[in-house]
């Protein structure tokens, strides 16, 4: 039955995140967009809460075999869940919300791939005691929306792998405990030499060399990080040798870059769809108290706030469909660059409008305006929009046996 | 929960539905706009399908289907063609009417005229409340008894030319709300010229003068008639929107299809970007269109007297999207987009008269808006 209410728990969940955000978020948000951090206090406060990011709840979507069995079970609703806590986190905050304590993107390779041994050994580190964050390193300063391009190369030696290389744009890549590294065996073999490590912090050879400095989400950590000889060993290898031997000449490796993408990306459109939400909803309320009630100004007000919320409701409704694909085992590449698309492109929009609406005013000290400043990368990360359309696109023409 | 399974019923229902506007409607689409009228094979089908009485209440032999149920059959019927669904003769957009209110006295007579026959007779829907006079020929309601008198012209609807019977909303000379229902006939067609779109559904204005309505023909006044035509009108927005995004979902796959097939410069025109990423955004429009007017069915039956937002926020989307997808159709199909020996063009043209005659875009827009701003808190979070 088609339906757009929550069910009993996914409404608790988004009532406690928004507590949440409310009450523990907001009230640092612009402090520590100032500072470009977020303060450790406070990130050990909120660990010990037990509150993280976890982006692994995708993972069930990942994995085509399960698909019958998970039909037979009771019904899933993890990725919803999910995309319903990422909306409430991102309107209190998205730099902070990235940078809260987790797995973050580097938990649905590793739950999807992984073996059970290296689910435990990594997945089971995030506990109260101290913050602790995971990372996914996949971008390079040669390759981003083309990501068989990496030239971070793993040489096979005994007992593992060599990496060299670079990459960059790693969120929480500096403070992470470990980082899943995308890297080529051979670039002759193009998606196929691909695969996938995890790197422990510390590991000698890796090290962060410079945290970049950005037009918005400044609170949130984005490293570079560099590999120079870097040994590791052969059980950091993600799915380890039987994931690659068993899928003969498949692109594995790649695979798992992109499967995650599947996973990720209506998180990071939830994420879109809650900034958005949260520049419209300060705006809507300043517009109700200094605003004129009639003339000119009022008209315009009242017809962009009205096509700023069905624009948000719609993207939030894609992001949905794409979670509840997910949920009952089917595929979902495509709903899932579609609300990336349309989420990026409309929080940025949303955002726009919302200045627009404030004014020169909106410029001084507003929460909109650190908005619109984070909100642009959500169009870029993650696979930009255009990567969003290429994929899209590639779908839509499947059928008629066109790539494109 | 939510969920965006459809039930089993539902989607046997639009299966039939979709099976129907592939094999019957599209094919048949020309024929139809050059005759003017869905021709007699398809109406009779139509109605024998049971197309004209998803909305009409059980007690009216209708089928009383949600709206959610609803909207889902009007897309996979619109799937073939715009023009011809608008003009299955029936109740038409009167159905929601009769669907809130079926025991008004004044409904009777034309209830009697329909269960009695095979299909409903048709039915001009005139609505002008929300309407401010534009033109001098607009149309007058003046109270006279316990009655009104009926002047001036209405502005083009569907199944005007046929219509059996007229519904009208309107605001008097004393700026109270009334809606009438009118059986008799005795009103002048007037038949236009029109030629943009939605041809075949029959459009044409209805011209009164000096029309006495008798008290027996008024199903609402005052409060009661604004409250009746805001719940109908909500209903009617979800479904012409729902009819909106089966006529997108049509230019989408056709445009897939040729930029497959059509090659320029030694491939085919699929893979230049310029073209697979507007098909992309075609997709993108429908998709959120879809969820919106799914939303608008859902909502407007659950909380009837608080979902105009909803609708009016569908059916905004839905015009504006609708506009962007068959003129992309067009645009992409480039000169045979333009020529009538395939359907883009007239998909273009239905799609802009279906949207000047179902509300104005900035006007669906205000009022939303204006509902946002009413209950908004001034409390900044």
């Amino acid at each position: 039955m088609i339906s757009y209410e929550m069910s009993p728990q996914q409404k608790q969940i988004k009532e406690l995140v928004h507590w949440f955000a409310e009450n523990e978020m907001r009230p640092i948000s612009l402090e520590a967009d100032r500072q470009e951090k977020v303060p450790d206090e406070w990130l050990e406060k909120v660990n010990r809460m037990g509150i993280q990011l976890n982006t692994s709840s995708f993972v069930g979507s990942a994995r085509s075999g399960d698909t019958e069995k998970s039909a037979k079970k009771k019904e899933r609703e993890g990725n919803r869940l999910a995309v319903i806590a990422s909306e409430e986190m991102a309107w209190g905050d998205p730099a902070i919300a990235l940078s809260l304590p987790g797995p973050g993107l580097g938990g649905p390779p590793v739950q999807s791939s992984g073996t059970p041994e290296q689910k435990q050994r990594f997945l089971s580190i995030f506990t109260k005691d101290k913050p602790r964050w995971g990372a996914y390193a996949l971008t390079e300063p040669e390759a981003g929306s083309d990501a068989s391009g990496i030239r971070t190369t793993a040489k096979k030696v005994d007992g593992g792998y060599v990496l060299n290389g670079q990459k960059i744009f790693i969120t929480n890549g500096g403070r992470a405990s470990w980082v899943v590294v995308f890297a080529t065996v051979d670039r002759n073999l193009g998606r196929a030499g691909h695969r996938a490590f995890v790197v422990e912090k510390g590991t000698p050879g890796f090290r962060t060399t410079h945290l970049a400095h950005k037009m918005g989400l400044r609170a949130n950590e984005t490293a570079e990080l560099l590999f120079e000889d870097c040994f590791v060993p052969a059980e950091n290898l993600l799915g380890g040798e039987e994931l690659y031997a068993s899928a003969g000449n498949r692109p594995s490796g790649f695979q798992v870059a992109m499967k995650t993408f599947d996973s990720t990306r209506p998180i990071v459109a939830a994420m879109a769809v809650g900034i958005a939400r949260a520049a419209y909803e300060y705006t809507k309320a300043i517009v109700k108290q200094e605003y004129p009630k009639h003339g000119q100004l009022y008209h315009q007000a009242v017809m962009m706030l009205a096509d700023m919320e069905q624009e948000i409701d719609a993207a939030r409704y894609l992001t949905w469909e794409a979670a509840w694909l997910a949920d009952v085992g089917k595929a979902n590449a495509k709903e899932a660059a579609m609300c990336k698309a349309v989420a990026g492109k409309m929080a940025l929009k949303v955002c726009a409008e919302c200045l627009e609406l404030l004014g020169p005013e909106g410029l001084d000290g507003h929460l909109v305006e650190k908005l619109y400043r984070d909100v642009k990368v959500f169009d870029i990360f993650e696979g930009t929009n255009q990567i969003q359309h290429l994929v899209t696109a590639r779908r839509l023409y499947a059928p008629y046996g066109v790539h494109v | 929960m939510i969920s965006f399974q459809p039930t089993d019923e539902e989607q046997s229902f639009a299966e039939m539905a979709l099976d129907f506007a592939i094999k019957h409607i599209r094919p048949n689409a020309r024929l139809c706009e050059k005759e003017r009228t869905v021709i007699s094979d398809i109406a009779q089908k139509a109605v024998e399908l049971g197309f004209s009485t998803l909305e009409l209440p059980e007690s009216w032999a209708g089928l009383e289907l949600p709206l959610i149920s609803q909207v889902q059959i009007w897309q996979a019927l619109s799937y073939g063609d715009l023009a011809v669904v608008q003009g299955i003769p029936g109740a038409g957009d009167a159905a929601s009417l009769i669907r809130l209110d079926p025991d008004a006295p004044p409904l009777q007579a034309y209830k009697d005229l329909g269960m009695g026959r095979d299909s409903w007779p048709p039915v001009a829907f005139i609505d002008v409340l929300n309407r401010e006079r534009l033109y001098k020929s607009d149309l007058t309601l003046t109270p006279s008894g316990s009655g009104y008198v009926l002047n001036g012209t209405s502005p083009p609807v569907i199944q005007a030319r046929t219509a059996e019977s007229a519904a009208i909303a309107a605001v008097d000379d004393q700026g109270e709300a009334a809606v009438l229902w009118l059986n008799h006939g005795g009103w002048q067609v007037k038949e236009g010229d029109f030629r943009l779109g939605l041809l075949a559904a029959g459009l044409g204005r209805l011209s009164f003068n000096e029309y006495h309505v008798g008290a027996e023909e008024v199903i609402a006044r005052g409060q009661a008639a604004l409250e009746l035509m805001k719940k109908v009108e909500n209903r009617i927005r979800v479904l012409q929107a729902a009819k909106e995004v089966g006529l997108m979902e049509a230019a989408l796959n056709y445009v897939v299809e040729y930029t497959a097939g059509r090659k320029a410069f030694g491939q085919e025109i699929a893979k230049f970007q310029g073209v697979s990423f507007t098909v992309a955004d075609m997709a993108f429009e429908t998709a959120a269109c879809r969820h919106l007017v799914w939303r608008a069915a859902l909502k407007v039956e659950e909380e009837p007297s608080d979902s105009l937002g909803t609708s009016l926020s569908a059916l905004y989307r839905a015009h504006k999207a609708m506009r962007f997808v068959t003129d992309s159709a067009v645009q992409l199909l480039g000169g045979h987009g333009y020529v009538q020996e395939y359907p883009a063009e007239k998909w273009m043209r239905d799609a802009q008269a279906q949207t000047v005659l179902y509300g104005r875009e900035k006007d669906l827009l205000m009022r939303r808006g204006e509902k946002i701003l009413e209950t908004a808190k001034e409390e900044i979070r």
